[in-house]
């Protein structure tokens, strides 16, 4: 999967429709009102301060570099969703790639998140990325269903990890998706050992 | 009836036993034909000679040893040195480019056409499909099957979250041997 598989039309759940394509530097401005008009709530559990300017200038300088891929689900000529791939060149974990995705109040529960997160894992995939990681707060249940359906699994748990603005703290689940291992499988049955019924 | 004889050869690792497989599922499961396997092996695994043998007809095979192949499909020189000789007068090879060098020692009347799988296969990202593309190739390049028969046959075979990739190491090698078969 690389750019040619973008732009990319999506049918949601509820029969609207989106369109999914990579983000280009050009596009920041857009992106930042996007997320300013997350509620304050919402933006409190994201890593990063993506309404501040800093954010902004950090994320456009990765964009280039490539150790972030994003892409953007447009509906008409708005923003209802971004994902990330963060990936990095160097260091001991330069075969880990980490997702973050982030929808519109509006455009949830459509399967927007599921496209976005599909897409994310098989791009990191086609990179060579080995293992992916996303992180998220112990009650955001339909987040966790979705990356369980796209064969991520809970590799740790840190307690108390999270407050939100009330005090409250949870835990911080970070699920992981060993994506060697599906390569691992194919050359395993490339051994030319013994077929068996079934296989 | 029409049956048709393969013998696919190369070395143990590079999927020899798979690609004789889906062809053969092709055929008996999604092509409405009734196909057998056999498999050979060297004494090590890896990196040793390998080869199978499939039969695809119209009807019931009554043995499924393949002596004299209509058809040869090589990934490895050894295979190639090793099976032409046994080749059906005006048979078919089909042998992986950059592997095999046929070098004048093809028997007269003999069709052959190579497929440079390997780098068709780095080129998509993943060299261990290169048995996928020699598959695509076969596909193609014979007419023997549907094309979406062996589709079916090779979503049936591979692990999941590899499909994508390997659908398009097929058709890279279907497209190229219907450019080759013209």
């Amino acid at each position: 999967m690389g750019p040619e598989s973008f732009p990319q039309n999506i049918h949601l759940r509820d029969g609207s429709s989106a369109t999914l394509l990579p983000l280009k530097p050009g596009d920041m401005d857009a992106l930042q009102a996007f997320y300013r008009n997350l509620p304050e709530e919402e933006r409190l559990v994201l890593k990063d301060d993506v309404a501040s300017p800093q954010w902004a200038k950090s994320f456009h300088q990765r964009l280039e570099t490539g150790e972030v891929i994003s892409l953007i689900a447009m509906a008409g000529d708005r923003i209802v969703g971004e994902g990330t791939l963060y990936r990095t060149f160097r260091g001991w974990t330069r075969h880990v790639g980490e997702i973050r995705i982030c929808c519109h109040q509006d455009y949830r529960r459509r399967g927007l998140g599921t496209s976005l997160a599909a897409n994310l894992v098989k791009l990191a995939t086609d990179l060579g990325i080995e293992k992916i990681i996303v992180q998220v707060v112990a009650n955001q249940l339909g987040a966790r269903k979705v990356f369980e359906k796209l064969g991520f699994h809970k590799d740790a748990v840190l307690p108390h990890h999270v407050m939100d603005l009330a005090g409250t703290k949870r835990d911080l689940i970070v699920m992981a998706n060993d994506v060697s291992q599906i390569w691992a499988a194919m050359e395993a049955i490339n051994q030319d050992t013994p077929l068996h019924m079934g296989d | 009836m029409a049956k048709t004889e393969i013998r696919v050869g190369g070395l143990g690792g590079q999927g020899v036993i798979l690609c004789g497989s889906i062809i053969g599922k092709a055929a008996a499961i999604h092509g409405g034909k009734h196909a057998t396997l056999i498999q050979a092996f060297g004494p090590e695994a890896r990196g040793s000679a390998c080869s199978a043998q499939v039969t695809v007809s119209d009807d019931v095979i009554g043995y499924p040893y393949v002596k004299n192949p209509d058809i040869l499909v090589l990934m490895s020189q050894d295979a190639f040195n090793q099976f032409i000789p046994q080749l059906k007068p005006g048979g078919m090879v089909l042998y992986e480019a950059e592997l095999v060098k046929p070098d004048g020692k093809l028997p007269e009347g003999v069709r052959a056409m190579g497929v440079p799988a390997t780098r068709f296969a780095e080129e998509l990202g993943r060299r261990l499909v290169l048995n996928i593309v020699m598959v695509g190739f076969f596909a193609g390049v014979t007419g023997l099957l549907p094309f979406e028969a062996v589709e079916k046959a090779v979503l049936d075979s591979v692990p999941r979250g590899t499909e994508e990739l390997n659908l398009k190491a097929l058709k890279k090698g279907y497209d190229f041997g219907r450019e080759q078969a013209v």
